[in-house]
């Protein structure tokens, strides 16, 4: 069995990292568009 | 911040799979720990063309009825497909690096195909910026919106048409899914939890659109 870990921690963390900073980019733009009002 | 019940739940939902993954998953004998990188790289493949689906529904049903809420779903679709589709080509050269050699084969049509969805959507995205009227944007993405998804058939079948270094289905098959139980639970719950996420991030980016077109429409905000 070849050792593929750091794939596996890569692909997870690169996928988790793009979700998280998608979910703070609505959270921002949401918070600033309630500043306006 | 407050999380609304249904961020809270695809949260906790996506924790659990990566807890499952790591602790509770066996090993894939031949290819090893890099396996696991299939309950992160095909929910995000399926949740892709769900999104970019949808928004070709919901354009082709707005070019009908004209209900901007139409518009504003299909825009918030194309925005979190565009999301998943980053995950999928990002997950997709870090698992074939170690299994197929590389990172990348430009004449492989499933993986270029799905290249060229990325930049349909992400030109969708360019092109409701750069409209200023509210009806043309609408109109012209809409259009847009439909013609990038007759891609999705054409992606999915690709790997029976051509040759490519890309597997076929081994759960989306006519056939007995070919995992293991433990395995093939994994990956249930990788299913869920990503669609999950899907609609938080449609839910959450959907009340931003309204919040800003609600903005737009007042004239003592205009600058």
């Amino acid at each position: 069995m070849p050792d593929t870990f750091f794939s596996y921690y890569l692909a997870y963390a690169a996928a988790l990292g793009i979700y998280a900073l998608y979910a703070l980019s609505l959270y921002t733009r949401r918070k600033r568009l309630r500043e306006k009002r | 911040m407050k999380l609304s019940w249904l961020s809270s739940a695809a949260l906790i939902a996506v924790a659990a799979t990566v807890v499952r993954v790591a602790f509770f998953t066996p090993l894939e004998l031949r290819q090893g720990a890099a396996q696991k990188i299939f309950y992160i790289h095909v929910p995000a493949a399926w949740v892709a063309f769900l999104a970019f689906g949808l928004v070709a529904v919901a354009s082709a049903v707005f070019l009908w009825l004209r209900d901007p809420r139409l518009d504003r779903f299909a825009e918030s679709s194309a925005e979190v497909g565009v999301v998943f589709t980053t995950v999928v080509l990002i997950t997709g050269p870090i698992w074939a690096k170690p299994i197929w050699g590389t990172y990348w084969a430009w004449w492989d049509v499933r993986l270029v195909s799905t290249l060229f969805l990325w930049f349909i959507y992400v030109a969708y995205l360019v092109l409701r910026g750069a409209v200023d009227s509210p009806t043309l944007r609408a109109r012209y993405s809409a259009v847009l919106g439909i013609l990038g998804a007759f891609l999705i058939p054409f992606i999915h079948l690709s790997v029976y048409l051509f040759t490519t270094l890309h597997p076929q289905p081994i759960i989306g098959k006519a056939s007995k899914p070919s995992l293991p139980a433990e395995m093939l639970w994994t990956f249930f719950l990788a299913f869920a939890a990503f669609t999950l996420l899907y609609v938080a991030f449609i839910v959450s980016r959907y009340r931003y659109a309204e919040e800003r077109d609600a903005i737009a429409s007042r004239p003592d905000l205009h600058a």
